[in-house]
């Protein structure tokens, strides 16, 4: 028994206050965001769930890591970064890209916007769209993106002032976790520092691409005025046109 | 040029559309043997591809994912999806997820598409059905029983076949049909879920809550929970909030109702002596209340009640006026008395990969000296961090001989190792370490060590060695072999299997 307790107060001091991990730096900064979870079943079936969510600072560390892996240079980094920005839509959205490894009984989970909800505060957020391959039939792997809105009704941010945020999906996903009360990921959110990541000429393109959908906007609400101001002065002349004929008469 | 164009379109979505996908090559030529090479073959064949793109059949020349694609988006535009055969329709289906990607590129929205195949995935009658199955092969030394099967033993011991229909969005109804063991086919599930007003949603029927496993207070794939992790009959209550949840639940349990009333003895503290009643032991109410608060992304906690009141109205005959009734006619004096049990469960993750639990649990089985508590340490490193292997590590610090638990079999995962006497023991250390090699194969170790409690008893020893195979994610299979030392302290109850598991989902 002493060798037990010996052995268990050892592991815990090991576990919580040096935990010698050799996962560091920029992989660390993925783990924290990229959470995986495992759920089992009495039969031997087994569903891993992973479920990341796209911080500035997670953004980043994938970029460094896929410019490592590849052997980018930095060009191709910044455009690999643009293009990765530019579909996640950050500046519209918030998006969960979400991975299934299901080796058990097929999941069925549409509609999938159902059985997803975002927790900021005390509001309850559901997708605006999401990966319809989340519709069907699931045995394997799967992965795909979700996205919620960003901002409410009234156009404020829902994740201004947001310390903690719950990613939750109903436990109905499969029978693999259909005895749990939910399947659950949290994120601390206010340790991001989204400032950081729009930066450099990733940034620069990002913005340019804005304003280009901006102008595009601002060329069609400026056509739409000239066509009511052309109108207008159609229907002025027609009218001063016939003042005149009166007039005349 | 167009088809230049439509290719950097490809590259550029496929390459940047998510992290995930950055790493596909999305000009992986289809292997000829690769089902979807097949099943393209299949529909032309059928009729309902008229041809590829370019209107001609690639021969044996290998496809392009891209050139796939392409067939299935011609196949899409033209198939009458309420005229084409199930099997083609659902043959559809599996390129269009598989392909999902190179069809966006081309312009073929799955959003779109989902509405045509939606009416086949809802199922027969709007039902969707999926199950499970699972055979043991087992050679035994059974001198002791503790595998129950006799020395050899090929059983298909467990089948589940699930059901579920949505009601509407916010009702559905689901059922579990299986076999456990020797049990005859049952009905294990049927409840309906529905969607209230402020976040609540409750479960009504033959429904089964484990909040143990929901805290992860055992390990998923061994033993079973202390106190959960059973079905009942009644209503449960989740009330959703920010950063956690709240659940009530109400149950009533008659299960043997049918079977013979028993004796059992109670005593009366107002009259100060022992009734002997005439009873079913196993009828009455449960109820249960839980809270689970998250902190922040590492720390969480929560706290769980349950009650057990057993049904006094079914007695059939009391009998008063017996002192003292030593000797006990039927050894279960005080057993339907109402039990109950709480806990409260800590948990947080203190490096990438670490996880770390603690738990406290009190409980009282009713009658006097018949309640106990227990400690509980956890320690969970993913395999990412030891990159070769995950390790489970738990201590269980039991402080009363009385600390008996509801849920049969705790950590009877291949054999009898404690049954539900977890007070026979002082502390309990348990490991498990698996191993994933690769999509195909894995292996893993357990160890479980229980000290007696009485010094004169043998300490229980439980270890395993096991290598799993998937042959595909649908079907797996496991060979274990498991040995046990002095089950449940009993001095020579030994026993060892070598167990084959056949697993198959669908």
């Amino acid at each position: 028994m002493k060798i037990h307790k010996y052995l268990m107060t050892v592991i815990w001091v090991l576990a919580v206050c040096f935990a010698p991990s050799p996962v560091t730096g920029d992989e660390k900064v993925l783990n924290r965001w990229s959470q995986k979870q495992d759920f089992y079943d009495k039969f031997g079936s087994e569903l891993e769930v992973r479920a990341t969510y796209y911080s500035a600072e997670y953004i980043e560390a994938l970029v460094q890591v896929e410019a490592q892996k590849n052997l980018w240079t930095s060009d191709e980094t910044e455009q690999y970064k643009y293009q990765l920005l530019k579909s996640l839509s950050l500046d519209e959205y918030i998006p969960i890209h979400i991975a299934f490894d299901n080796r058990g009984p097929a999941m069925h989970m549409s509609p999938f916007d159902k059985l997803a909800t975002l927790w900021i505060g005390k509001n309850k957020v559901s997708p605006v769209d999401y990966d319809k391959r989340f519709n069907f039939r699931l045995q394997g792997k799967r992965d795909g993106l979700v996205f919620f809105p960003r901002y409410n009704e009234k156009g404020k941010p829902y994740l201004e002032n947001a310390k903690t945020i719950r990613f939750s999906l109903s436990n109905a996903i499969s029978s693999t976790t259909m005895d749990r009360s939910a399947v659950d990921f949290f994120w601390d959110v206010h340790r991001d520092n989204p400032e950081g990541l729009y930066k450099g000429r990733a940034a620069a393109r990002l913005e340019l691409d804005r304003l280009i959908k901006r102008i595009e906007k601002l060329n069609a609400e400026k056509r739409d005025l000239e066509s009511k101001l052309n109108e207008l002065n159609n229907e002025l002349s027609s009218v001063n046109k016939r003042v005149e004929e009166l007039q005349k008469q | 040029m167009k088809k230049i164009l439509a290719l950097v379109a490809v590259i550029a979505l496929v390459a940047f559309a998510a992290p995930a996908f950055a790493a596909a090559n999305p000009f992986m030529d289809v292997p000829m043997n690769h089902w979807a090479y097949d099943a393209i073959g299949q529909l032309a064949a059928r009729g309902v591809l008229s041809g590829y793109p370019d209107g001609t059949y690639k021969g044996n020349q290998p496809m392009t994912r891209y050139e796939v694609a392409s067939a299935v988006a011609r196949a899409l535009a033209v198939v009458d999806m309420t005229k084409a055969s199930k099997q083609d329709v659902e043959m559809l289906k599996k390129l269009v997820v598989e392909f999902k990607d190179e069809l966006d590129a081309l312009g073929v929205k799955v959003d779109k598409l989902d509405g045509r195949v939606a009416a086949l995935e809802a199922g027969v009658g709007g039902w969707k059905f999926w199950g499970q199955f699972r055979m043991d092969a087992k050679w035994a030394s059974e001198k002791d029983g503790l595998y129950t099967t006799g020395d050899t033993d090929f059983n298909l011991n467990r089948f589940r076949i699930f059901g579920q229909k949505k009601v509407d969005d916010n009702i559905s109804v689901t059922f579990r049909i299986g076999k456990s063991g020797v049990n005859t086919v049952a009905w294990e599930r049927y409840f309906v879920t529905a969607k209230m007003p402020w976040d609540v949603t409750m479960h009504a029927g033959l429904y089964l809550t484990d909040w143990e496993g929901d805290d992860r207070l055992y390990h998923g794939s061994e033993n079973d929970a202390k106190f959960t992790d059973r079905s009942m009959t009644g209503f449960w209550f989740t009330k959703d909030f920010g950063m956690g949840m709240f659940q009530v639940f109400a149950a009533h349990f008659d299960e043997d109702l049918n079977t013979s009333p028993t004796q059992k003895w109670f005593y009366d503290n107002n009259l100060g002596q022992y009734i002997l009643k005439t009873t079913h032991e196993k009828e009455g109410y449960e109820f249960g209340a839980r809270f689970r608060v998250n902190f922040n992304e590492n720390f969480w906690l929560s706290g769980n009640y349950i009650k057990r009141t057993f049904d006094d109205s079914p007695f059939l005959g009391e009998s008063y006026g017996r002192p003292d009734p030593s000797p006990n006619p039927s050894g279960t004096v005080g057993v339907t008395e109402d039990k109950q049990a709480w806990w409260v469960a800590l948990g947080g993750k203190f490096n990438s990969g670490w996880t770390a639990t603690f738990a406290y649990y009190d409980v009282d089985n009713g009658g006097t000296n018949n309640s106990g508590n227990a400690y509980q340490g956890i320690v969970n490193i993913d395999q990412s961090v030891l990159k070769f292997t995950s390790l489970w590590l738990e201590y269980m610090k039991i402080d009363d001989a009385t600390f008996n638990v509801w849920t049969a079999g705790t950590w009877d995962t291949y054999g009898t190792v404690t049954g539900t006497s977890l007070g026979n023991y002082d502390d309990i250390l348990f490991v498990r370490a698996d191993q994933k090699w690769n999509d195909k194969w894995a292996t893993f170790l357990r160890y479980f060590h229980g000290s007696a409690r009485n010094p004169a008893a043998d300490n229980t020893k439980n270890y395993t060695f096991g290598v799993k195979y998937w042959y595909a994610p649908a079907m797996s299979f496991e060979l274990a072999y498991d040995k046990i030392e002095s089950a449940g302290t009993v001095a020579g109850a030994d026993d060892h299997v070598i167990r084959l598991r056949t697993i198959v989902d669908f």
